[in-house]
């Protein structure tokens, strides 16, 4: 039982992660019905920023400072994914807004391949795994036999306070009524004033920037990063979001944190776990999609954004 | 504010263009003839100083006037840019292509020697020159006014019989010159100036009049193909370099043409392609009797192909039947997933797959009797082992071209195309689309599972991670890049992204990030490929069209 509670705490904290990067998914999904595959690698460039901020620019004496260290990455992070994403938006997904579908799922591709591509090749020594920094603080407690370090309160803590963040800003912010607006009927709500342009950019902007977070929390708790650790980690956030209902952030979140809680138990009670631990995201997307495709919360329209 | 400054950066740059187009628009034809003169005098300069960082690494000798290496390639754009001059044709394409073919092996030679040479020392003044003409040829291009392409008449039959044997002649050619170029770099200037060519006959209609002349011989131009493709091995002198990579880019091309099923003629975006071929690979490697494999049992090949083959449809219906029902992005996603899922399955098996090591020491293939391991003599020519499969992949691909066209005529053809355009409609007018897109997703799958049976064989070893996610985007863009809904599409595709990095081993390192970048820029300039189907070329270029691909209107904001 024991057991069973901290594999449960421990499926928190991946929830926690695969839920942040979902909710880009599931914003840029709800907004112009496109799966942006390279959403995942958005997050992989979000660790990288933050780490590139840590190694460059921070002096060395606040580096071991982690109430200093820790914003500075976040902040670089997040200034280097949202500059991604806005270009990307800009230069390879706005053009084709019009053309058929197949077209941006292609480019989608081609600008996943790009940035992975070009993180390896041209982020000094990012051929190999790079070692991240310790930010998240140190030291564990113990309730009921259950271990549980400060890292992974502060990233659960961080991720909720994020997600109700988000919430809040789409339900009762004027931009957030005007993402609502033209995710419901883009055509309409550009009639009443509603530039789309820049609520598309914005929705962009907002999906990396909660991935960016991610990825520097994620890096930090492993202590490693790879160019292509945004390929897994986006499939599997892509598979949250359908899980709760591709558009519903409340459903989105909720998808995480079960993707997150399969993959932990499935590791700890399944004969080689560990060897299929990346399976079980694709085995519950494939179930979803069979028997509720329009996922757990898909219904509900009112917080689409 | 940063955007304030690059508006204004924007209109200042504006206003200069405009002032220089206005300056050479009444001069074009001189200033043009100018431009070609400097570039072929440049071009029999020496470019480089010789003992200053520079000589061996160039081939011909750069230092010497004279026609050597990299400057036979600029003097034939030159001459391809003075075809512009002509009465006919579209001036404008034509100044615009050979312009920036020049600026290509201009800057590029330019670079180098300056790199290798360690400064403007090492560059010659043929290269200056070269720079001056580019730049003249550049600023002209962009003055020049644009003129509808020429309407060509029909011709008469023995011309147009004359220009597919030219036509299908001059690739073969073109390709067995390529590839003997040792020199990387001077291999990029030679496909720089094929490139160059085959736009600039473009831009005078003659491709247009060579396709019609294929639509309307089609057999005689596929024969002429087949011709062509059968007669390459004997032109490389027994050498088994280039016998090897086509034989793979046989297989990849038939494997690109059954995707081109479901991707161009149904339009589902399949994205686990790989993971189809790689189960006809397992199929295969386990039941040749290959030294790693955990089956034992020899079976001939014949039937292990049509085993792959049918293992890799089983698993497409069995993926593709719940997600076909749902929205075409949907059915991208899952099949990606089942990609990865196939691949962890692979490495974490060991007990069937070996795991991450893989199945190696698959023997080669023999076929009633018929060893592919041994090379062979034909025609006085020696022909290495690896021309065998490459025979045999023509084979392959003739029969998949053959399914391909069949469906493609036919009343399933037909539905799927209807069902890639609305799917609404299409079910409206009596279709049953699942059943329909279930079918196309197993024939790819059923295709791809019997490529790669034979796949394995030339590779003689298996392993998971050569069927990575990437392989199903690398395949995806030989479609793309071909052309969605064509045969030869397809096979050019597959050729071009197989074969051109093999060429260019400077490149392989760089080559995910290229084909990257060729997808975006394909989706954002030419999404019909370089051999459009006509159908598809139209449905790209229709700006009134609301209908998609993946059925249903757009429901996308009109920017």
């Amino acid at each position: 039982m024991t057991q069973f509670l901290q594999q449960l705490s421990n499926g928190l904290v991946l929830g926690a992660m695969y839920g942040l990067i979902a909710l880009g998914y599931t914003m840029v999904y709800g907004i112009i019905q496109l799966i942006n595959f390279a959403h995942g690698d958005i997050f992989m460039l979000g660790a990288f920023g933050g780490l590139f901020a840590y190694n460059h620019w921070l002096p060395s004496s606040m580096q071991g400072h982690i109430l200093i260290a820790l914003p500075v990455c976040l902040i670089f992070g997040i200034a280097w994914s949202v500059l991604s994403a806005v270009i990307m938006e800009r230069v390879a997904y706005r053009p084709l807004r019009n053309a058929p579908r197949l077209a941006p799922l292609i480019t989608a591709i081609g600008v996943s391949a790009v940035i992975e591509e070009g993180t390896r090749l041209w982020y000094p020594g990012a051929k190999q795994p790079l070692d991240f920094p310790q930010l998240l603080p140190n030291g564990a407690f113990t309730v009921g036999g259950v271990r549980i370090t400060w890292a992974n309160v502060t990233v659960v803590v961080v991720a909720i306070v994020l997600m109700i963040a988000l919430q809040t800003f789409v339900l009762k912010s004027s931009t957030g009524r005007a993402m609502r607006a033209t995710a419901q009927d883009p055509d309409t709500a550009q009639l009443m004033g509603v530039d789309t342009n820049r609520v598309i950019v914005t929705t962009f902007a907002l999906g990396a920037a909660l991935a960016a977070v991610a990825g520097v929390l994620q890096g930090a708790r492993l202590g490693t990063v790879r160019f292509d650790d945004g390929f897994v980690a986006g499939l599997k956030a892509f598979t949250a979001a359908v899980l709760g209902g591709i558009g519903n952030i409340t459903g989105c979140v909720a998808g995480g944190f079960i993707i997150g809680i399969v993959e932990v138990m499935a590791i700890q009670y399944l004969p080689r776990g560990s060897g299929f631990k990346d399976l079980w995201a694709f085995v519950v997307l494939i179930l979803v999609l069979v028997f509720k495709p329009t996922g757990l919360f898909g219904e509900e329209v009112a917080t689409r954004a | 504010m940063i955007s304030n400054l690059t508006d204004r950066l924007k209109q200042s740059a504006a206003r200069t263009r405009e002032s220089l187009r206005t300056v050479i628009r009444p001069r074009t034809r001189p200033l043009l003839g100018a431009a070609v003169v400097v570039l072929v005098i440049a071009s029999v300069m020496p470019w480089a100083v010789s003992g200053v960082g520079y000589t061996t690494t160039f081939s011909g000798d750069l230092a010497d006037a004279g026609l050597g290496g990299h400057r036979l390639y600029l003097l034939l754009v030159a001459l391809l840019a003075a075809t512009a001059l002509a009465p006919q044709g579209n001036r404008r394409r034509i100044a615009t292509i050979s312009a920036i073919s020049a600026v290509v092996i201009t800057f590029f030679l330019f670079y180098k020697l300056w790199k290798t040479g360690g400064g403007s020392g090492a560059v010659g003044v043929g290269a200056w020159v070269a720079v001056v003409g580019t730049l003249a040829l550049v600023l002209v291009a962009d003055a020049m006014e644009a003129s509808p392409p020429p309407r060509l008449p029909g011709f008469p039959a023995p011309v147009d019989l004359a220009l597919l044997v030219a036509g299908i002649g001059g690739l073969l050619y073109a390709v067995v010159i390529g590839l003997n170029i040792d020199d990387e770099r001077e291999f990029l200037s030679f496909a720089v100036f094929v490139g160059c060519a085959v736009a600039v006959m473009g831009a005078f209609g003659v491709t247009e009049t060579f396709s019609r002349a294929f639509n309307r011989y089609r057999y005689v131009g596929y024969a002429l193909s087949l011709v062509a493709a059968v007669a390459f091995p004997f032109t490389q002198n027994g050498n088994a370099v280039w016998m090897a990579v086509f034989a793979r880019v046989g297989v990849f091309a038939a494997a690109a043409i059954g995707l081109n099923v479901v991707v161009g003629l149904a339009g589902l975006l399949d994205l686990g392609y790989i993971a189809f071929f790689g189960i006809g690979g397992y199929v295969s490697a386990l039941f040749s009797n290959a030294i790693f494999t955990t089956v034992h049992v020899h079976l001939p090949f014949v039937l292990v192909l049509f085993m792959g083959a049918a293992a890799a449809g089983f698993f497409g219906v069995i993926v593709g039947a719940p997600t076909l029902r749902l929205r075409g992005d949907y059915l991208a996603i899952v099949t990606l997933g089942f990609g990865e899922i196939f691949r962890i399955v692979a490495i974490n098996w060991p007990e069937l797959t070996r795991g991450p090591n893989g199945i190696a020491g698959i023997p080669d293939l023999e076929i009633f009797g018929f060893n592919f391991g041994r090379p062979h003599d034909a025609l006085g020519v020696p022909l290495p082992y690896q021309a065998n499969y490459y025979f045999l992949d023509i084979v392959l691909i003739v029969f998949v071209m053959v399914v391909f066209a069949r469906l493609n005529d036919s009343r399933i053809g037909r539905a799927w195309v209807a069902i890639r355009e609305d799917e609404v409609a299409a079910r409206a007018m009596g279709i049953n689309t699942v059943a329909m897109k279930l079918l196309a997703f197993a024939i790819g799958a059923t295709l791809a599972g019997g490529a790669g049976t034979i796949n394995v064989h030339i590779g003689r070893a298996i392993e998971p991670n050569a069927y990575q996610f990437i392989f199903s985007a690398l395949l995806l863009a030989a479609v793309v890049l071909g052309g969605m809904g064509t045969v030869p599409g397809a096979v050019l595709g597959a050729t071009l992204l197989y074969a051109i990095p093999e060429k260019l081993r400077f490149v392989q390192d760089y080559r995910l990030f290229l084909f990257g970048l060729v997808l975006v820029l394909l989706m954002r300039f030419r999404p019909e490929g370089l051999i459009p189907s006509q159908r598809r070329q139209r449905e790209f270029h229709d700006a009134d069209s609301g209908a998609d691909a993946l059925g249903g209107p757009a429901e996308v904001a009109t920017a």
